[in-house]
């Protein structure tokens, strides 16, 4: 999963294009097929993926497993699930984790980053989740079948 | 009210503290690990460094392994793309490579002198060494521009190591393994590179725009207008993160919110193999001044008698090459002598052909006139006034017809 980071899709060079896969793909697992993976796996794949990015040891390892805590927590507080309701709240929870990504490598690492590059590699991680959910509740369905 | 108070906080609860069965860990202990960690690589903590090294000895070589279809795949396609452009880029390498050479012996020359003087002013001199390096990771975050290559301490690189990309600068090592190092590129927003800039030898600071180019900042504004287009940034040395006269880039003022910016010469995107060098300062002895003159002077003195010595081939071979001109030509102007000799010879044989022709003439003309005037010339017994038939005076007297005297 760390080998899929975000700029390996970018393969017609498209400027500032890059979306976060890991986040999407720990987001939906956390949601809706938890019981299939271990928490302490997405931890080990945040601290791989640092040292292939070349962040700070721990930053992505944090990144993921918020986003598990948060995908927990709406599973625990939703009745009957919607696709878009979790899709906006993906996009809070993104914004989250980008911005506390950013003001801890500016802060503390003294990391010099464009904050354009953010922005749209958040919005297009947004974007890209509808497409791969709709992949992935197939997937699942295929397995289960 | 208090009943959705409480709903909240059993689902943070449980969001944070409730383990599935496949849990080994909460997610609240797996965020404290996480800030643990992030704090105490923060401190440059050593267990955190050596746990840092491991995962990246284990993932580089791992994801190097993972990352072989795709590249196979990458290489496939550039290798067509190559094949179809190898006729015309052969010819071009040709014309290059005959330019190249032509301009190698000058550059030898300017190089040593620049030795030489580097060695005076200095006191000491670097023998730089170029070792190879497989590009193994070159997947990057958006945000990051590094590679992995695969040589580390144990070959000797250290962290500000100078990478190349055949003759022009790439980046340098910020982080070192025991086999592999990362390498910043010159594209990262963190990197900074002082260049100068000829024509009018500006001296700049060229910053990575985290996308395929570097940016001229740090610069007085008099000295903006004394930039060309297409001008050519190399390494100016200072600071001495950079070794100086490193090829970087050219500028580019062709752009719409008037940034001056450097389109570096490599491609980073396509680097496979690229160049490590080790330096080693050699600091020169302070023995005798005598001593010392001649060891610094000693590498010059090396390299010019390896100049000279190339110049003596050259020389020998051009020698070589008269003598046997020389000798064809001495055959020629023999093979020449000798069609002169034949053809004086012939000329010797016709002049007397046309001698004999003449005296021919002249006996005939004398026969002639000798019918005519024998009466004349001939001596009487009386009263002898002619010449004895047969003498000289007869024939003259013949030949002047019959007149015995002028």
């Amino acid at each position: 999963m760390s080998v899929f980071n975000e700029f390996d899709f970018n393969y017609l060079n498209i400027d500032y294009f890059s979306f976060n896969f890991p986040f999407i793909l720990i987001f939906y697992f956390a949601l809706k097929a938890y019981q299939r993976f271990d928490y302490l796996l997405v931890f080990l794949a945040g601290l791989f993926n640092d040292t292939v990015v070349g962040l700070p040891l721990g930053i992505s390892s944090l990144s993921y497993i918020l986003i598990c805590i948060f995908a927990t927590y709406l599973r625990n507080i939703t009745i009957s699930p919607n696709l878009i309701k979790d899709w906006f709240y993906f996009l809070f929870i993104i914004s989250l984790i980008n911005s506390i990504n950013f003001s801890v490598l500016f802060l503390f690492f003294s990391y010099e980053l464009d904050i354009t590059l953010f922005i749209v590699n958040n919005f297009f991680t947004f974007l890209f989740y509808i497409i791969f959910s709709i992949f992935f509740k197939r997937y699942l369905k295929s397995l289960d079948d | 009210m208090a009943e959705s108070r409480d709903d909240f906080i059993i689902a943070i609860r449980s969001a944070f503290l409730k383990k599935s069965t496949k849990q080994k860990f909460s997610l609240l202990t797996l965020v404290f690990f996480s800030i643990f960690i992030i704090v105490l690589s923060n401190f440059k903590f050593k267990a955190i460094i050596v746990t840092k090294s491991v995962i990246k000895e284990i993932v580089y070589r791992s994801s190097f392994i993972v990352s072989i279809p795709e590249n196979f795949i990458k290489s496939s396609y550039l290798n067509l793309n190559e094949y179809s452009n190898f006729y015309k880029e052969f010819k071009k390498i040709e014309e290059e490579l005959d330019q190249l050479k032509s301009e190698n012996i000058s550059t030898k020359i300017i190089k040593s002198e620049n030795e030489e003087l580097k060695s005076l002013i200095d006191g000491y001199s670097f023998t730089s060494d170029k070792i190879l390096a497989k590009v193994i990771v070159d997947h990057e975050s958006p945000f990051l521009r590094s590679i992995i290559i695969n040589k580390g301490s144990k070959e000797k690189i250290k962290i500000g190591t100078n990478i190349y990309d055949r003759s022009y600068l790439v980046g340098r090592v910020i982080e070192v393994n025991f086999t592999n190092s990362r390498v910043l590129l010159l594209t990262d927003l963190n990197s900074n590179i002082p260049v100068s800039i000829t024509p009018g030898n500006v001296q700049a600071i060229v910053v990575g725009n985290g996308d395929r180019k570097g940016e001229i900042k740090y610069i007085k504004n008099d000295l903006v207008k004394e930039i060309n287009d297409k001008g050519i940034a190399y390494t100016s040395g200072t600071g001495s993160i950079f070794k100086s006269g490193i090829p970087v880039g050219t500028v580019d003022l062709k752009n719409e919110n008037k940034k001056i910016f450097i389109n570096f010469y490599s491609d980073f995107t396509q680097l496979k193999y690229v160049f490590a060098e080790i330096d080693e300062p050699i600091v020169a002895p302070v023995i005798t001044e005598e001593n010392d003159q001649s060891k610094s002077s000693s590498n010059t003195e090396q390299i010019k008698l390896d100049l000279i010595s190339d110049e003596l081939q050259i020389l020998e071979e051009s020698n070589t090459k008269f003598l046997m001109e020389n000798k064809e030509l001495n055959t020629l102007r023999n093979e020449l002598t000798k069609q002169i000799e034949i053809l004086k010879a012939e000329n010797e044989f016709q002049k007397n052909v046309i001698q004999q022709h003449d005296l021919n003439q002249e006996e005939l003309e004398f026969l002639r006139l000798n019918l005519i005037y024998s009466a004349k010339c001939q001596s009487k017994k009386l009263f002898s006034t002619g010449f004895k038939v047969g003498t000289p005076e007869y024939k003259e007297c013949i030949m002047r017809k019959g007149k015995k005297s002028d």
